[in-house]
């Protein structure tokens, strides 16, 4: 799933000031499934606005939705009124969601309430790690599983480098595990320990972010 | 801050056990003011649930659970502090205030305790100190 924190809620409410009708829209998706952006989190923000505006002696009308997700055109119809009538919609879907709506509701103003951070997995609940960078390139075969790019924090190809001690990463030995130390172990358990004496090439960035923008045409399914 | 009114009371949010308590109450007149809310387990309660009555101007949030450790639900009561906190960093991120929801553990057979956190309460919210 994508993965997001809201954002500091200062931040959030200086965008605001001066719109007279609000919405703010949550997304039923990724961000409901890490607790940062569904319905629950809708309802939280939107109260934390009125008050905040009760305080300050603004007038302003907050409306809240949540839709099954943002970035799939057809979930938009149960929203287009509520959105047609407010001045400003805050999203609280992830950046993909954020555009997508910008995009659908052109002349709308559309502000983020989320930081997008990573596609990561839930470790427990309230723990979320990343697990795929999206380079375009899976590589997952040759590693047991486990994968260099995301979960080195130097993407090697080839590791481990010096920076790994008893297991943990140096660029956050208390938290974050060398993601080479879980990919021997992982190969040891398998048996394929032979596999990772073959020399890696570097990683062709192309196929991902260093590439430009990523668009998928799949002829086969398009209409 | 609004006061405590006819209309707009301080809400009591209590678990099933929790209400035994607060139904226990001898002096009756301790509990004028306060609307008691009973939830299957404290765990249930919701920081939007809470922000909702702020919103709609009750001065007090009381949430009474089980002692901890001894849960019905196991975790409820540990949730509901949890989401107590978090409501009240809100209330104080967004400049209206923290301490303005209080939590408590209590047994069944707390009715003493209970009397003196209303006491309490009532003096806090009087006394304009939230």
């Amino acid at each position: 799933m994508i993965t997001a924190v809201q954002k500091p809620f200062e931040e959030i409410y200086q965008n605001i000031k001066g719109i007279e009708k609000l919405l703010v829209l949550g997304c039923g998706s990724c961000v409901t499934v890490c607790m940062a952006g569904g319905e629950k989190e809708v309802e939280i923000l939107s109260s934390s606005i009125r008050l905040a505006n009760r305080q300050n002696g603004l007038s302003m009308e907050v409306a809240e939705g949540t839709i099954e997700r943002q970035c799939d055109r057809e979930f938009f119809d149960s929203a287009k009124k509520m959105i047609d009538e407010a001045d400003a919609v805050i999203s609280m879907a992830c950046g993909v969601g954020v555009q997508f709506l910008a995009e659908e509701f052109k002349g709308k103003v559309v502000f983020p309430a989320l930081n997008t951070k990573f596609y990561g997995a839930t470790d427990e609940q309230g723990v979320w790690s990343e697990r795929c960078a999206g380079c375009g390139d899976c590589k997952l075969t040759d590693f047991g599983g486990i994968c260099p790019v995301a979960r080195c924090s130097k993407s090697l190809m080839n590791g481990p480098c010096g920076g790994s001690s008893e297991g943990m990463c140096e660029v956050d030995p208390e938290t974050t595990p060398c993601g080479w130390q879980l990919i021997f172990d992982r190969m040891k358990e398998l048996g394929q320990l032979e596999k990772l004496e073959k020399t890696h090439p570097p990683v062709d960035w192309s196929s991902g972010r260093d590439g430009g923008p990523g668009r998928i045409i799949r002829e086969d399914v398009k209409l | 801050m609004p006061e405590i009114t006819k209309t707009r009371k301080a809400v009591i949010f209590c678990c099933e056990n929790s209400s035994l308590a607060v139904n226990a109450v001898k002096d009756t007149r301790l509990l004028e003011g306060f609307e008691q809310k009973v939830l299957p387990c404290s765990g249930k309660l919701e920081v939007g649930l809470i922000l909702k009555c702020l919103e709609r101007e009750h001065p007090f949030i009381l949430v009474l659970a089980c002692p901890l450790d001894n849960c019905k639900y196991l975790k409820g009561n540990m949730r509901a502090r949890k989401r107590v906190d978090l409501a009240n960093n809100i209330c104080e991120e967004i400049g209206i205030g923290g301490g303005r929801v209080r939590m408590d553990y209590v047994s069944s057979l707390d009715a003493h305790k209970v009397e003196r956190i209303l006491k309490e309460v009532r003096e806090q919210i009087q006394g304009g100190l939230i």
